[in-house]
């Protein structure tokens, strides 16, 4: 196994005050290898995407280290962790997200225009990220005329096309029909294998898990690595994976 | 980031149409309001500084003795003293566009002390020369068609006599335009046609530098201060304000206006670019995901409400500048004061940067609290 280019180590995370106390991950553990593909299955309010979040650096732990790419992130302060998140974060969003007066090529050209690349650079870039999602002939659309699973490819090419260090995807099928779902995890398969990029994928979808290399739960602010073990260990029933976070 | 600003600038384009429609309206106003103050308060030219105007001391409705002018030629500094009355004839009829200045003076001292009055010599030669004559701007004359030989007719209202005049040259006066809407003639002519009273409503002086101009104005006032006819004694910018006075303190209600214009404009706009940006909620939180930092954001969000406020106030100062121009050519026949109602750079300027500082505060303060705003409280809203 190479270096863990994902290591959380003690992690914990409360929302809230004294009184209203929502400890939502607690003590956890978890190494991820560089180019590895984690499924991160588990029930609504699991922490599944706060644990993401945590990883993106848009969120800091309340106790413990989240070291990403050899750096512990909470270290960085708000400034220093903005260009941090541009070299290593690929962040894919459930809805997309991406910006509606853009089109496609600007969309996934946006986060090149932080870099100093050239203009022909950023073409190069922008136009090999769209090709490796299939989306060459429609980057002049805008997302408003993009299909759901069309618009998922462009935020997965806006989300490839820094070569971060990990991709993050947060229920990237969550709001596609089977068939776009398929074409999404069959490209973030080729992401894994072809390209080689560490992936962690929140999902409850198992369909979508089988993709993965590895699967992990997440329950009761706790990780396991095996659903029986949850409900071994947390004294409850197996968590449904076809829940909704 | 540029093709972001000006791509979310036309995302609402009623909405981005009508802020700048709020604030053209705002700057229009400051810069109209600004045009009219000014106009109030003219700028002094060299040569109006070096000049006073003496004027009976209770009102402009009483006259002097005509043995002033005289004995005003006497005070040291003084290098020239012309009698003006105000005749206040109707021309054609009482129709507010014919009406215009008349002037009864003395030919020879005016353009003494009136030296910024440009006049072919022929034509000054006869006017002086020629008792029934008289001179008119040549922005009237246009406006009339007087063709020089032509004959007027004024009915007298203040005294009580007829003129017919007749027209021997044309005058310019660069420095002051408004003394292109006014006429000039013999007041001896006016004085025989009254019997003599020797009369004169008011007496203009040139003197012979600016520091002059206190002490002449004590001497003068100091001279007829024992007289049945007192005088009040005071520079020509200061005599054009008084009548500005009569309409109360302008100064301080178009102030007022325009401050109240300007404070509502800005939380118009502050308010639909908060708006704006909190529409933009989620974006905001994806932008900082992709590693767009604090600067960058409130950048973006303050260009944006930035272009608003040069747009809008560009179109105000535009709009204003048409305005006042237009005024000024409609209004000046009737009150010569309006031709040189004009748009300053200055003001136009304090306008502009009026609307770009509205749109920096209303853009940078919601920017702001957008960027501090957690990434994760963004992107819930949606996710």
């Amino acid at each position: 196994m190479s270096d863990p280019v994902v290591r959380i180590e003690d992690v914990s995370k409360v929302y809230g005050g004294d009184r209203l106390r929502v400890e939502v991950l607690s003590g956890m553990n978890l190494e991820v290898a560089g180019g590895d593909f984690v499924a991160l299955m588990g029930p609504s309010g699991s922490g599944k995407t706060t644990l993401l979040n945590l990883i993106a650096a848009v969120d800091r732990p309340t106790s413990g280290r989240v070291i990403v790419a050899g750096q512990d992130t909470s270290q960085l302060n708000e400034s220093a962790l903005a260009p941090w998140r541009h070299r290593h974060i690929g962040y894919i969003f459930q809805l997309y997200n991406l910006i509606p007066v853009l089109t496609a090529y600007e969309n996934v050209e946006l986060p090149l225009t932080l870099s100093r690349l050239s203009s022909a650079d950023r073409r190069a870039k922008v136009e090999t990220a769209l090709e490796v999602v299939s989306l060459t002939d429609r980057q002049d659309h805008y997302p408003r005329e993009l299909s759901g699973g069309q618009e998922q490819r462009v935020a997965i090419a806006r989300a490839i096309v820094t070569d971060p260090t990990v991709l993050l995807a947060d229920e990237p099928t969550g709001d596609l029909d089977a068939e776009s779902a398929e074409g999404v995890l069959r490209l973030m398969e080729r992401l894994n294998t072809e390209f080689s990029k560490t992936i962690i994928m929140v999902t409850h979808d198992p369909r979508a898990a089988s993709h993965a290399h590895r699967f992990l739960h997440l329950d009761k602010g706790k990780l396991w690595s095996d659903p029986e073990e949850v409900a071994t260990n947390a004294g409850g029933e197996a968590p449904s994976p076809g829940e909704e976070e | 980031m540029r093709k972001l600003v000006w791509r979310n600038l036309l995302r609402n384009k009623r909405r981005t149409l009508l802020t700048v429609a709020s604030l053209a309206v705002g700057v229009f106003l400051l810069c109209v309001l600004g045009a009219l103050l000014q106009t109030f308060n003219p700028t002094e030219t060299e040569t109006s500084e070096k000049r006073v105007v003496v004027r009976h001391a209770v009102s402009l409705q009483f006259e002097l003795p005509e043995a002033y002018w005289r004995r005003l030629e006497t005070l040291d500094h003084v290098e020239a003293v012309s009698p003006l009355s105000w005749f206040g004839g109707i021309y054609k009829d009482t129709r507010p566009e014919n009406f215009f200045p008349q002037f009864a003076t003395d030919p020879k001292t005016l353009l003494e002390v009136f030296q910024g009055i440009e006049i072919d010599e022929a034509a000054s030669e006869a006017w002086v020369t020629e008792r029934r004559s008289f001179i008119a701007g040549r922005a009237l004359a246009e406006k009339h068609g007087w063709r020089i030989g032509d004959e007027i007719f004024l009915k007298g209202e203040i005294y009580p006599v007829d003129l017919t005049l007749v027209l021997r040259g044309t005058f310019t006066y660069p420095d002051d335009l408004a003394q292109e809407n006014q006429i000039f003639f013999h007041r001896d002519y006016v004085e025989e046609a009254l019997g003599n009273p020797g009369m004169v409503g008011t007496y203009w002086l040139r003197l012979d530098r600016l520091e002059s101009v206190p002490v002449v104005i004590e001497a003068a006032e100091a001279m007829f201060e024992n007289s049945d006819a007192r005088v009040k004694v005071e520079t020509e910018q200061a005599f054009a304000a008084s009548f500005s006075e009569m309409l109360g303190n302008v100064e301080f209600l178009f102030g007022a206006i325009g401050f109240a214009v300007i404070v509502s404009v800005f939380f118009i706009t502050a308010n639909t670019m908060a708006m704006a940006v909190r529409e933009r909620n989620t974006e905001v939180s994806v932008l900082k995901t992709l590693g767009f930092g604090h600067l960058r954001i409130v950048g973006a969000v303050t260009a944006e409400a930035t272009a608003i406020g040069l747009i809008g106030g560009s179109v105000g100062v535009l709009l204003a500048a048409a305005l006042v121009r237009a005024a000024a050519r409609a209004l000046s026949t009737m009150f010569p004061l309006f031709s040189q109602m004009t748009l300053r750079p200055g003001v136009a300027l304090l306008g502009l940067a009026a609307a770009v500082g509205l749109g920096v505060l209303s853009g940078f303060i919601p920017g702001q609290a957008m960027a501090r705003r957690s990434v994760v409280a963004g992107l819930r809203k949606v996710a």
